[in-house]
């Protein structure tokens, strides 16, 4: 252990990996600062960059991008009352008030030191949680890592804003996606229409980049918007007050960080989720829950500790089990992939020290976002009045380059541009992009496992129930899935009949 | 373009069908049941049910209209000359730039997306050649993505 966490260190503690995880901070935070550029594109413009990088810096930049622009979302949540991420939207009533009361210092203080205690939360979490739970997934067969992705994608569904129907269509089209090329059971080409680039599948990397960037740059033609610049921040202290936050809501800042990190660790449950139920907690708990939504920073303290657990709690599943927390630990499983190292309880044996690694990053970034929040604090008047009219054509091209650099073709553009426009027509009819995604990333996996199982069963769906472990996964995914449906029953027969009109 | 539930329930169906119908001949493991076509059906027939129970949903709550109606901003012509031009910007880049190089159309492109957002021109001009610098030298130069190449400002190669 001692030893595999020097080693850890030593691939961590380097100046070319301390160099790539300080330029990933400037940069996520950065994105995350503009209002309407989420995490999780921070993440889809950066993999094209870590594609040429070694496992470790890889996935350093993305743990420090997501990290830093979940926390930067604040900012112009703060200022301008337009979160930067939806992460940030739950909380920015509060905070926007604090900015007209003339103290934003205050929330983007309160949001930095308590985005870092839910983040190390999270990450201290993950590395005593991972290593057990991955003892267990040593003994899973198809049938349980069958239940566990279907579980995981109906979760999706279900969490996913809009009705779980829309989620569906979302989550097929991600399966479909996944079904093109040669890559499955039988080796025989599906879906490719006599085109050679498809035989590989639907590049994972220009898909996503599609679906999240390219149709957010398309809402950005059609709206334009430009945001008016934002007032100056003051020059009061930063961090003062938050040494009091903390001693009058030490409460809240744990159940935050538990919440955050449990929500995060649920399959297809993100942070922006999470910041949402902490808030609502917050409020419920609250002694005084009149003054939420005018300024009060006790909301801001919890569900601000709860959206960073959340992002370190997702990569519970990510590295135990090979199946995303959310959107962005989905982007990871295709990058651990490409470089690799495939997700799942093995690598803790094979390659313990990169997961040590990976655990260290957490801790690092979390701790340098102190500094380098209290930076993009004070300098976020500049890059707030960067207009979105200079940098939506300049992300396309971002887009457009690193669709290309995959396989060095424009092909990888062409699916950048149909995957837009399929993401771009998905929010216009309100069906949820995260499940598309999960369903890409998942699909080869489910379909392997789903196959497995039904050879060894020799097409017995009892097999999938007679392991303890999968029939408990298996019926607790189907009680997922009947819950809604018998409640929907319930209400519809206890629901009072319309009187009928006297004849 | 947002399509009423009724339509999106049948287009879903619909879907589920075609899917069912093309994965018939998909190809089994030799000498066993499964194959290249059991995913395939197994997302068709769940695809279909949704769709099925999108059309029943729809019809119970009385949203029985079929078609599709167009969303505020198609109102703009402003608004849809600008998604028009931002999609023949993309297409114009991969049909261009493997002819021309990647220095001229990319200045081109961001030049046009820059005007169409309305930035003036001399600073769209200033902008989109640095901003072509700087992904040239960082993609092409240090990451080594071998970028469509021009005579055009050759010396950045």
């Amino acid at each position: 252990m001692t030893s595999t966490l020097i080693e850890a260190a030593g691939l961590v503690f380097q100046p070319y990996v301390l160099g790539v995880i300080f330029c990933s901070a400037v940069f996520g935070m950065f994105v995350g600062a503009i209002p309407g550029l989420t995490a999780t594109m921070a993440t889809a413009l950066l993999v094209p960059v870590t594609f040429f990088m070694d496992p470790v810096p890889a996935i350093a930049a993305i743990v420090t991008a997501t990290a830093m622009a979940i926390f930067s979302g604040d900012i112009p949540g703060t200022l301008l009352r337009m979160p930067g991420t939806p992460a940030s939207a739950a909380y920015v009533q509060d905070a926007f008030a604090l900015t007209k009361k003339g103290t934003p210092e205050l929330a983007l203080g309160a949001s930095l030191v308590f985005s870092s205690i839910g983040g190390i939360f999270g990450t201290l979490v993950l590395m005593t949680a991972s290593p057990v739970l991955a003892e267990i997934a040593l003994k899973f067969s198809s049938f349980e890592y069958f239940w566990l992705v279907v579980l995981g994608l109906s979760c999706a569904v279900f969490i996913s804003p809009g009705s779980a129907a829309r989620g569906l269509i979302a989550l097929f089209i991600g399966l479909f996606a996944a079904t093109i090329g040669l890559d499955n059971p039988a080796g025989a080409p599906r879906y490719t229409f006599g085109n050679v680039e498809l035989l590989g599948g639907v590049q994972f990397i220009p898909a996503m980049i599609g679906l999240f960037a390219v149709s957010e740059v398309i809402r950005g033609f059609i709206h334009r918007r430009n945001t008016a610049p934002p007032p100056k921040t003051g020059n009061s202290s930063i961090f003062r007050q938050q040494f009091a936050n903390l001693k009058k809501y030490p409460v809240q800042a744990l159940r935050g960080s538990v919440l955050g990190t449990a929500i995060g660790a649920l399959p297809g449950a993100g942070a922006d989720i999470a910041a949402w139920i902490s808030y609502a907690v917050s409020k419920k708990f609250s002694k005084t829950p009149e003054k939420f939504g005018t300024g009060h920073v006790e909301g801001i303290v919890e569900a601000g500790a709860s959206n960073n657990g959340a992002m370190s709690g997702a990569w519970i599943p990510a590295l135990v089990f090979g199946i995303p927390g959310d959107s962005i630990t989905a982007i990871v499983i295709g990058v651990l992939y490409i470089k690799g190292l495939n997700p799942g309880p093995m690598i803790f044996i094979t390659q313990p020290q990169m997961i040590y690694a990976v655990f260290i990053v957490f801790l690092l970034a979390n701790l340098m976002m102190l500094p380098l929040g209290w930076v993009a604090i004070k300098s976020a008047r500049q890059v707030l009045s960067i207009p979105t009219r200079v940098l939506m054509p300049i992300i396309l091209m971002f887009c457009m380059v690193g669709s290309f650099a995959i396989n060095n073709s424009v092909f990888g553009i062409w699916l950048m541009l149909i995957f837009g426009i399929v993401g771009f027509l998905m929010e216009e009819n309100d069906i949820p992009i995260a499940p598309a995604i999960l369903g890409l990333v998942l699909g080869p996996m489910l379909e392997q496992n789903f196959v497995t199982s039904m050879i060894k069963s020799d097409g017995s769906f009892v097999a999938f129930f007679e392991r303890p472990i999968s029939a408990g996964l298996g019926m607790f995914t189907i009680a997922i899935w009947m819950i809604p449906l018998v409640m929907l029953v319930v209400r519809r027969v206890r629901s009072p009949k319309p009187a009928m009109p006297d004849a | 373009m947002r399509v009423t539930d009724l339509t999106l329930g049948i287009l879903t169906l619909l879907g589920g069908i075609a899917i069912y119908l093309s994965a018939m001949n998909f190809q089994a493991i030799p000498g066993q049941e499964y194959g290249a076509g059991t995913m395939p059906r197994a997302v068709a027939f769940v695809t279909g049910l949704t769709g099925l129970y999108m059309i029943v949903e729809a019809i119970m709550s009385g949203n029985r209209g079929i078609g599709f109606r167009f969303a505020e901003w198609t109102r703009s012509g402003a608004a849809l000359a600008r998604v028009a031009t931002v999609l023949l910007l993309i297409l114009g880049y991969i049909l261009v730039s493997p002819i021309v190089g990647f220095v001229p159309t990319t200045i081109v492109v961001l030049v046009v997306a820059m005007l169409t957002l309305g930035t003036r021109l001399v600073p769209a001009v200033i902008v989109s050649v640095v901003a072509t610098i700087v992904i040239q030298q960082s993609f092409g130069k240090l990451l080594l993505v071998p970028l469509p190449r021009s005579d055009f400002l050759s010396f950045l190669w």
